[in-house]
């Protein structure tokens, strides 16, 4: 749009005035703000950061795989060579993030499909491109420095795999795990695994099943609730009856069922978590839309005969959204709460470091207590369940300032 | 004028509600309403509070949710669609034909300027979004009319208006943008359901002195909705008084005000405020209204009325309402000239004459 203040129009126009140096704030804009003012959210925003960060660099920050390498007079990066698909979607995509964010006077939606627009050209590249070598011996880079073939090496911050068993590094009078050292921040694990490295790439997963099944929960829940609410009547009431069947399905013993029966797959696992945890969204948006749907500005919208998509997506979705995005918030620690379990029970995923399996480990390592198995595993669930539930309070009491604070921070 | 067509024609209108007590039963909220807008009339539709006159506006725009309500009987013919051709009956189009009048041909602006915005979208979004849904115009044009129904409705700086929330601007300044919104699409006829109840009495003038001069620059018609008699008095060319579910007299305004038929229109228009007058106490209409579950038999003014209230017809049986003196009609027992009135249809192409 063009300058508004080159055309003063009407009678009384006010004085020609330099343009607001920042858009007018919407709604939503206020309540993020506020949240972002918050001692708690901000740490918790901190730390879910860090996370993200960690699941996105994780081939960079603990890889046994030399990021630069002078190997027998040729220079060669193998974490590069060793790079999958998937680390190569989170790369561009943080990438496309970073390059996004920082635009002004573009729309959240537009930069969000924007973000969505590269990954999709992203993936089959990566998947297509993208092959690493199937066979991997981790101490082969050890093995050859010990030869002196190599003139130069540039390793990652922590020179470990989280799958690198240490097996050149053997020593019967000194069995893992070994307790933390300066070698190893964390310590190992009883195959030899060093923790800070999995720590990092689980990571992940973490952020995945967090993500992912409350993505899923997410539509769901707001679609159905959405007409739900918006028909009311006979709608209403099947849906309610769906609602209470979904209600009374036990989500452990569910997830354990599908387990035995399919096999330990990360993305089943999700889908489930997903399909059992949209009705706390369906009653939400329920509730919101039953009142919203009463209101003016929703019957004007009708009166102007707008089409049914754009009364319930645009009209009336984005002032009902504020209870459930504070859900969400809690959906996704208690999304990583279920995976953790499931690992914890030894029915999560086999090669895929995961913070859930890796208490497993420390319950099953026998011979004693080793502190550091469970310690470090265990603290970065709490802190980040913690986090997420920090954010949704700071969100609640934003979106609804006539309730009191829930708590000091 | 004469062979003069009707843009919007309501034929013995009945619209029911399941009555809230768990019986079965259907309260009606409009009971066989009959009324005619013509081009360039304001229709002013009067009553009290739960007489069905907001019920018979909504129904125009099939905007009563049904179920639970329904259309018992009755048509409202729509002429505005193409010219010349054949009146379409608006309760028989389905939800997507219904949908290219809203908004197109026959807009609506309401009572609550403070609520009838969306918070979170910004003025422009809310007004581009019917102009690019029925005009289909490119987004450059529609920021253009949008920019022009604003400056229309008399919002200064209407380009950076356009980028603001509604919550950055006054009662009265929203009422000009949801005018504006509603008048962007060029409609034939705007319904106006009680559009300045909300405001300040300054504010409420400059809104019905905007709403008479768009009328007057567009030709279009106007049903105004309102329980305001000194709105009416100023606006309208021709008015319908409504009492529990059905129109109890009709007439042109000045009809209506000077030789009021109905003893209902009587006591409205004693209720009224003189300026100037010493007296302390307002005429009043004893009684309430009656709760639309429970009308009266036969009139159901007559409880109320302090004409004949002790006539057994009155409480009997219900009085038709009937072209009782030239182009004035009325449903009362007791209005003189009653009982040689002819069983027309209320249809009046009256217009006052313009005063600006």
């Amino acid at each position: 749009m063009s300058n508004a203040a080159a055309h003063p129009v009407g009678p009384g126009a006010p004085p020609p005035a330099a343009d607001p140096p920042r858009a007018v704030r919407g709604w939503v804009g206020q309540a993020l703000n506020s949240v972002a003012k918050r001692f708690g959210a901000r740490i918790g925003m901190a730390f879910i950061g860090m996370i993200a960060f960690s699941a996105v660099f994780a081939p960079f920050l603990a890889s046994s795989h030399p990021l630069l390498l002078k190997m027998d007079r040729q220079w060669t990066s193998p974490a590069m060579k060793h790079l999958t698909p998937t680390d190569v979607t989170l790369l561009v995509g943080f990438v496309a993030l970073l390059a996004v964010a920082p635009l002004r006077n573009v729309k959240f939606s537009h930069k969000l499909a924007q973000i969505l627009g590269v990954l999709a050209f992203t993936i089959p590249v990566a998947l297509v491109m993208a092959k690493p070598p199937r066979a991997v011996v981790y101490d082969q880079y050890r093995q050859a420095a010990n030869d002196g073939r190599v003139q130069f090496v540039l390793n990652a911050p922590i020179p470990y795999s989280p799958t690198d068993r240490l097996r050149d590094q053997f020593d019967a009078d000194r069995p893992h795990p070994w307790a933390p050292s300066t070698a190893h921040l964390m310590g190992t694990e009883r195959n030899g695994a060093d923790i800070l490295s999995r720590m990092i790439h689980a990571t992940r997963i973490a952020l995945a099943v967090g993500f992912i099944a409350e993505g899923i929960a997410l539509v769901i829940g707001v679609t159905i609730g959405g007409l739900m609410g918006y028909f009311a009547g006979a709608v209403d009431l099947l849906g309610m009856r769906l609602v209470e069947v979904f209600s009374a399905i036990p989500r452990i013993y569910l997830l354990l069922t599908f387990v035995a029966f399919f096999g330990r797959n990360l993305y089943l696992i999700m889908v489930i978590i997903g399909l059992t945890s949209w009705v706390g969204y369906t009653l939400y948006t329920r509730a919101e839309f039953l009142r919203l749907r009463k209101q003016d500005f929703v019957q004007a919208a009708i009166a102007c005969g707008l089409p049914l998509r754009s009364i319930l997506m645009r009209h009336m979705l984005p002032n009902g959204m504020a209870p459930i995005l504070v859900n969400v918030s809690f959906g996704v620690a208690s999304a990583i709460l279920a995976e953790s379990t499931l690992s914890f029970l030894g029915l999560g995923l086999v090669d895929e470091p995961s913070w859930g399996e890796m208490l497993n480990q420390a319950l099953s390592a026998g011979g004693g207590f080793y502190w550091w198995l469970a310690t470090f595993p265990g603290l970065a669930i709490f802190l980040t369940v913690f986090s997420y539930n920090m954010i949704g309070e700071a969100m609640r009491d934003a979106i609804d300032p006539q309730l009191q604070r829930a708590s000091a921070l | 004028m004469t062979d003069e067509h009707p843009l919007l024609k309501i034929e013995d209108l009945a619209v029911s509600f399941p009555a809230t007590d768990g019986s079965d039963r259907r309260v009606h909220a409009v009971s066989g309403v009959s009324l005619s807008v013509y081009p360039r009339q304001t229709l002013a539709v009067v009553g009290e509070s739960g007489c069905g006159k907001s019920v018979t506006a909504l129904s125009t725009l099939k905007l009563i949710p049904t179920p639970p309500g329904r259309h018992e009987h009755g048509h409202i013919w729509w002429s505005g669609d193409s010219d010349g051709g054949q009146p379409t009956d608006l309760l028989s189009l389905s939800e997507k034909q219904i949908r290219r009048v809203r908004g197109n041909q026959i807009a609506m602006i309401f009572q609550e300027p403070m609520t009838s915005l969306n918070p979170v979208y910004t003025i422009g979004e809310q007004i581009l979004e019917p102009i690019l849904l029925h005009q289909k115009a490119p987004r450059g044009q529609a920021v253009q009319t949008a920019i022009d129904a604003l400056t229309e409705v008399g919002i200064a700086d209407p380009e950076a208006r356009l980028r603001e929330y509604p919550h950055r601007l006054s009662g009265g300044m929203r009422q000009r943008v949801m005018i504006a919104m509603a008048l962007a699409c060029q409609p034939k006829l705007l319904l106006a359901d009680e559009p300045t109840t909300a405001l300040d009495v300054t504010i409420q003038a400059q809104i019905l002195e905007l709403l008479r001069k768009l009328q007057h620059e567009r030709g279009m018609s106007i049903l105004l909705i309102t329980h305001d008699l000194g709105v009416v008095a100023e606006n309208a060319d021709v008015v319908a008084v409504m009492y529990a579910g059905r129109v109890v007299e009709y007439g042109s305004v000045r009809d209506v005000f000077s030789k009021p038929l109905h003893p209902y229109t009587k006591g409205l228009l004693a209720s009224m405020p003189v300026l100037g007058d010493k007296r302390t106490r307002l005429a009043t209409i004893p009684g309430q209204v009656p709760n639309p579950t429970n009308y009266p038999t036969g009139c159901p003014f007559h409880p109320r009325c302090s004409d004949r209230k002790d006539d057994p017809q009155c409480a009997a049986e219900h009085p038709a309402l009937l072209e009782v003196r030239e182009k004035h009609w009325a449903a009362c027992w007791h209005a003189p000239g009653y009982d040689q009135a002819k069983a027309t249809t209320p249809d009046l192409a009256y217009r006052m004459a313009l005063q600006t």
